[in-house]
Order: C-alpha cells, then structure tokens, then sequence
C-alpha cells in the first residue's frame, strides 16, 4: 500500500502544477475514475503518420499515407504528395475552428436580433455606448434612433456578412491598420466573408481542387482572418453589447471555489447567452426558497473553460477550472449540475459524472451527450429554461454524499475584467502612455498567451512558466481562455504579482495597480488582442507587422487554436506553439510555416515545447522588432 | 534463414502492424468482417511506446534454441521445420505460462482463438499459412515506413552492415549519399523528445 501511495503521488506530480488540481487528481486515481491523462497512456503509441500530418483520409481512394523516411509511397492514390496531404488537413482543421467561433458569434447575433425585436425573454441592449460604438464601424446612423432600431440593423448587417456578399467585412475596413491590411491585399487574403472562406475551404480539400500547397495555406490565413476579425470579433463585441463590457473585478479561482453547503452548479462550454441567463435565474427568490427547502445554503455558481471566463469576465462569477479540470470538478463529488453550451467538453463527461450524483445538462440542439438531460436552450424562453435547469441542480442536493466529498480550501485571488476599452480609458483615453513605456524600454513588448490545456504537458506548466519568465523580463502580457486561467490559478492575476516582474514593469504596475498578466476574456476574446493592437499600431502610424508583440499557445490541443494561432501571425504576430501541429511531415510546409512565411506577414509560427526556450524566442522576436521601429 | 528485423528509428507507432496481424490470424482474414467474429482476433505484435514516445514493433523473435519451447511441459510448442517457426499446438497447451516467464521478449499472451474453448499460448506464428503461399508476415507487408523488413536473416544485416560503413567512411569526409532519416523528421522527433520531458511522460 505504501509502494501504491508513493506512485500515486509521483503520477501527480506528473500531471499538474497546481496544488488544489492535484488534491484532486489524487482523488480521481483512488476513485479509480478514468481521466484525459488515462486516456492519453492507452493511447500510446499515436500513429506517427496523423502526428506528422501525411495521412489522407477525406475521400475512399485512401486512406493514404506517405512514408515520413523518404520511401514509396511518396504519394496518394490521387497523387498528393505530402505537401499537398499536410497542408489540405491543416486548412481543414483550421476551418473547423473557425467555423467554432464563427458559429458562437453568430448565436450571440441571432439573440442581439431577437432582443432588438422584442423575442427574446430576459436578454437586454446593457451596453449602449459599445452598441453605438460598433454601429458606428459599420456606418449604421445613431442619431435620433432607438438602441433597439441601431441593434437591430447592427445584427442584420453582421448577419448578412456571414453570406457570400461581397463587400467583405465591415471590422475589417475599420479597425485594422492600413499598413497590415495593403500587406493582406498583396497577398490577396482580405477575408470577404465570415462562412464564405469556411465553405471555400471545404471546397479546396476535396480531391482535384486546390492542389498547391501554398495556396492552399494562403487560403488557410484568409479563413484564419474571417474568424479573428469576423466572427470571433463579432461574438465579442455583440456578447458586450448585450450583457455589457467587461470592467475589472475581483473574483476567486480553482476547485475551492465550489462550496460545501451550497448548490454547485458548474457553467461548462464557451457561449455566454444561456449562462447570463442562469446566472439571472440563480437570484430568482423561488430558487433560492427551493434551495432552502432542500437543506442548502443557496445557489453557487462556478465556471469552466470559456462560459466562465465570460461570466467572470462581466459578473465576477468564480472559475473552477480550465479544460482538465471539467472531470476533477466532478471528482470532487460536490457538484449537483454540470450545464454545458459547447465546445471543449469531454464526450465521456456524462460517463464520469454517472460514478457521482452530477448531472450534466446539456443545452444546444447542435451539442448532445448521451447520458445528459436536455434542455434545450432558446431565446424565447431563456429564462424559463434557466429557472427549471437551476431546479434540476437543486433538487438534487439532496443526493450529495458527504463522504465521497473533497472540496480543496485554498482559493486563489485573481483581479480580470480587462476589456480593450478598460485597459483604454485606465490609460485615459488613449494607448499614448503605454507607447511612451514601450519606448522608454520600461515595457519590452507584449505578448498574447491563449489557448487549452494538453495532458501532453503538465497541467499549466506551459502557461505559467512562460508568462513568469515574460514578465520578468518586463515583457506584459495579456491572456486569454484557459491560459488566463491557469494563470489566475497559480496567482498571476493579482496586482501583487507584479513582485515577480523586472523593474520597469513592476513600476508600472504599482502605478495603475493592475497585475503584470491582463486577463482579457474568452477564446473568442482574441479578438480584443487584436483591437487593442491595431489601435497601438494607429497611433504610432505603423502596421500590427510592426509592433513588439508575441503570441504563445504553450498547451494547445484544439482546432480553435489552430485558427488563433493563424489568425495572429497572418496579423503581423509572431507565435510560438508548445505543442507541433500536424505539419512535421511535410519539410516545405514547415519552412514555410516557421520561416517563408516572414517575408510576407513579418512573422511566422515556431514551435518549441519548453517554455523558458520560448520566452527566449519571443523576447529575441519583440528585440528585433524594437530595432526596426528603431526604439 | 529468413526472419523479420526492426529498423528501429523508422518506428513511427502507427500500429499499421497490429490490425494486419490480427486480420491475418482471423478467419475470414476481412477487416471488416473480423470484428464480428466470435472470438475476435487480436494482434501478436506490439507496439509499445518506451522513452520520449518511441516505439518498438515488438513480436516473437523464433529463437533457436527456443527457451519457450525448452520449458513447455506438454510439448505444445513445437519448430515447424520449413519456415524455422516456434508454433503452438493449442490442444497441448495447459496455460502453466511456463513459455511467458521464458520469453526474453515479453510477447507471450493466453488469449482464446477460434476453435479452442479455453484461453491458450496465442503467440505470433510467423504468419506460416501466408509463408506457405509465398507470401511475406503480414505485419512486415502492413509496414509503410520500412520498420519491419522480412528476408534472409543475414541479408538485412549486410544492409544495415554497408550502412553503417557508409557512415564511419562518411565521418572521415568522403563524398557518399548516406541513407539517412529526412531532417524534418529528426525535428519532429526533438520536439516529441522536448514534450515527453513537459509531462507526464517524463520518466
């Protein structure tokens, strides 16, 4: 037994970085529950043809692959070499993820819409000023018009540019830097619509159509771009308008955030527009009297993955977890509904929740579990829904076994709610401060650290030891997703942070009494990165290309990020991945990728897994930069 | 002799190898049908992941002397002359796992097979019925990347023999095309040799 004890510990330690995620990841091996990290070992060995991306398996020709070493075969049975093989899946996979966020954005129009019609129940216009904002990039007229009329033309616009029309993407001509988008015209890759470069890419991959694999990437970019300045941009600005923008706040994070002796109700996915509404709903006084029938002290809601970083984000709503924590939360026995939108949530989810008293509740007609109680999630009925899901979760208190409870005691402090337009006004008005620190050398640069967690590297090693070294090297960074979690986990998010960062950072820091990490959303948040940006590089007269900025994503794994990712470098950004896309197996894609590619964009991806090297990688990046802009 | 060898650094786990063998050994030899049938078939070959995920195709080694074959009790493992194979005669076998704490190479498993109602010794066969139809094993035929090569025993070795002449000549600065693994994919390998040291595949 105390053989078995020590090796449970040393797996632990393998496992996470985080104390409260290893309480519980102790647990979950003693419940004998499986997780991600099983799954990953029974995985093992995965097929090196899929890793290095030279296996075809989109028509029945195949499936085909290519000998990595050289060897016959060098090419399909429809005559695609590895080039063409590895650059078709990587458009793809970064399609897929597009088509995620772009999707998410359009529901958050759908209900814009139907709140500007008067259709949906419980939604409102909060944010007025960001309405008038946006309507005003997209030419709409404000003057003497209700925020119901501009919201509704607002909404139908957006809509409209999901189609193939084509005057292409109103954000587009706005927002971005005249420099950035001629180099974009160059190479022809100014999105023209939100679905349109989606569908085209499903077009190119199949057999006979785009067959040169440079176009095929070049393609790749401008579907990259039609999320991150298209959809992901519009789910963000529309998801402000609605439930307004994100100002700072403090709130807690981990798995001590749920409670002992109330309802733990965990809000899972990415989309924000049924949460708000549970978040309504758990101050609905006939749940809360439910609650205390049921022998509970009250409602207690808890986020994970991007639905929480919404509703932290504009509700100060604590966060459980990040990707890897959506089992452990359950493992802790103490949660009575687990409510799932979309996106990032494990298939075998109901599978772990069958071995405690969880239920997991799904809510879209797109995203179903076997295993889940559905209730589906519309407009119209919002709040309806809301109450009776929050009624599930109470009436199921009850059902909680205290003896198979373990719920860790320490929270961690975290300060987020950095919107674009926050972190601007805190500036007062204008980005001409932190130009005059970005010159002055007090702040290097700025890197972006976003994207998931990856059982393939410990749990938030990646994120926290990069964004520790960055800041230490008086480069700021902002984060996103389940980077800005992780971080937030291991105490980065807190003003007292800044104790760790070098000098001139700290200075700052202490000034404006921020933390040296900026949480700045969800995934789809991104896109504030971008704003943010292209705001700098305006008032300096130059291209995003240009400015001394970096982008990480230390323990990716999703289609999501490959588009992020893509979208950032196809912006100008520099970006250094931990974990290697599919694409190894092709040599010029990856000359292209990590190197061509800088004669077009002024950056380019890397890859490096360990997270020290990477931070030398992005500060040597953002020194170069500095020198070019001749600071 | 003919057996199969094990071009080590061209193992890329896809376990191509694994699915040929167990279609091989089932008996409508049809991946599609296979995995209707009563008992499934399975694999006689691993592939395994050890340090920093390489793989090694592991199977039966048919050594001669056999130690399996020198401890079975009941005679049920047997050389089929022809091919040199280590074969079992399932209705011998008594499942004492004498043969599985012999073999150097851990590739023993019991595991029931068609016609047979309790588990037996279903080690690799060396693919005999396909041999005898001039055919090679069916984890070396799967293999796309040149992992596993089946010939005579002493031919493959001269192959990788010249090889490594090319090399020690090649080091000493003389001008010869050196069969050698692409350089993108030795990257690839650094880059999974850097994630296995991230994670919780560091040993």
């Amino acid at each position: 037994m105390h053989h078995e004890l020590k090796f449970i510990k040393e797996e632990v330690e393998k496992r996470a970085l985080n104390e409260t995620d290893k309480e519980i990841i102790e647990k979950s091996i003693l419940d004998g529950i499986e997780t991600a990290w099983d799954r990953l070992y029974k995985q093992q060995p995965q097929c090196g043809f899929g890793l290095l991306g030279v296996c075809c398996n989109r028509c029945v020709l195949g499936p085909c692959r290519i000998d990595p070493f050289g060897g016959e075969p060098q090419r399909g049975v429809c005559g695609a070499t590895s080039d063409l093989i590895v650059a078709r899946n990587l458009l793809d996979t970064l399609a897929t993820g597009a088509a995620a966020h772009s999707d998410h954005g359009r529901e958050v129009l759908e209900v814009l819409l139907h709140t500007a019609e008067g259709k949906s129940q419980g939604y409102q216009i909060t944010d007025e000023e960001k309405l008038k904002a946006v309507a005003e990039d997209y030419g709409i007229k404000i003057e003497g018009r209700t925020k119901e009329e501009i919201a509704k033309e607002l909404a139908v616009a957006m809509l409209e540019e999901f189609g193939t029309l084509t005057h292409g993407i109103k954000f587009v001509d706005a927002r971005v830097p005249e420099k950035t988008k001629q180099m974009w015209q160059k190479l022809s890759i100014v999105p023209r619509s939100v679905d349109r470069e989606i569908v085209e890419a499903m077009h190119r991959v199949q057999m006979g159509v785009d067959s040169d694999y440079v176009n095929i990437l070049l393609h790749a970019l401008r579907t990259a771009l039609s999320d991150g300045w298209g959809g992901s941009m519009m789910a963000t600005d529309c998801s402000d308008i609605l439930f307004g923008t994100p100002t700072p706040k403090t709130s807690i994070f981990n798995l001590s955030v749920l409670s002992k002796d109330k309802v733990n109700v965990i809000l899972h996915g990415h989309n924000p527009i049924l949460s708000e509404m549970i978040v309504k709903a758990s101050e609905d006084p006939e749940i809360l009297k439910l609650a205390e029938q049921k022998g509970a002290k009250g409602i207690n809601l808890a986020g994970m993955c991007c639905t929480g970083n919404e509703l932290l984000m504009r509700k100060g709503v604590p966060i459980a977890g990040t990707l890897l924590d959506q089992e452990l939360a359950i493992v802790t026995g103490a949660v009575e509904a687990m409510i799932i939108d979309y996106q990032c949530i494990f298939p075998s989810i109901t599978f772990t929740a069958s071995c405690y008293h969880t239920k997991v509740i799904s809510t879209s007609s797109k995203a179903k579990f076997p295993g889940a109680i559905h209730m589906e999630f519309n407009p119209a009925s919002a709040y309806d829904t809301a109450k009776q899901i929050l009624r599930i979760a109470v009436e199921n208190f009850p059902n909680r076994n205290p003896d198979r409870v373990k719920i860790p005691e320490k929270p961690m402090k975290v300060m987020a709610g950095f919107s674009e337009e926050v972190i601007r006004k805190a500036l007062g008005g204008s980005y001409k401060p932190l130009i005059d620190l970005i010159v002055s050398g007090k702040i290097k640069g700025a890197v972006g650290i976003v994207g998931c967690n990856n059982p393939k590297i410990k749990m938030d090693y990646g994120h926290v030891t990069l964004a520790k070294e960055l800041i230490k090297r008086d480069i700021l960074v902002v984060e996103t997703g389940c980077s800005a979690v992780a971080c937030g986990k291991a105490g980065l998010l807190q003003p007292e942070a800044a104790d760790i960062a070098g000098e001139g950072l700290k200075q700052v820091c202490k000034t404006l009494g921020i933390p040296p990490v900026l949480h700045m959303g969800s995934c789809v948040d991104c896109s504030r990165i971008l704003v943010m940006a292209s705001k700098i590089a305006k008032e300096l007269g130059v291209g995003i290309e240009d400015l001394p900025l970096g982008g990480a994503a230390p323990e990716w794994y999703s289609q999501k990020a490959v588009s992020i990712g893509s979208y950032f470098v196809a912006s100008g950004v520099y970006t250094v991945l931990g974990i290697p896309p599919t694409v190894m197996g092709s040599k010029n894609v990856v000359e292209l990728l990590t190197d061509k590619i800088k004669g077009l964009t002024n950056s380019a991806f890397a890859v490096e897994p360990d997270p020290l090297k990477a931070a030398d990688l992005l500060e040597s990046e953002i020194m170069r930069k500095r020198k070019a802009l001749g600071i | 002799m003919k057996g199969v060898m094990v071009n080590l650094s061209r193992c890329i786990g896809c376990r191509h190898c694994e699915i040929a063998c167990a279609v091989a050994h089932s008996q409508t030899k049809n991946l599609l049908t296979m995995i209707r049938e009563t008992p499934v078939s399975f694999p006689r070959i691993f592939v395994e992941t050890g340090i920093n995920f390489l793989t090694f195709p592991n199977r039966c080694r048919h050594c001669e002397p056999a130690p399996c074959m020198q401890v079975c009790p009941t005679h049920a493992l047997y050389r089929e002359e022809k091919t040199g194979s280590v074969v079992v005669n399932y209705e011998r076998c008594i499942n004492c796992i004498a043969c599985s704490i012999a073999c150097p190479f851990g590739v023993i498993q019991f595991k029931q097979v068609h016609g047979v109602s309790r588990t037996v010794n279903a080690k690799c066969d060396n693919c005999i019925e396909r041999q005898n139809k001039g055919e090679i094993p069916a984890c070396v035929e799967a293999c796309k990347t040149g992992a596993l090569e089946f010939g005579d025993i002493n031919e493959l070795i001269r192959t990788s023999r010249k090889d490594f002449t090319v090399r020690i000549i090649k080091s000493q600065g003389a001008e010869v095309e050196v069969p050698k693994i692409p350089e993108h994919i030795t990257a690839w390998r650094n880059i999974l040799e850097k994630i296995a040291h991230e994670g919780p595949f560091k040993l």
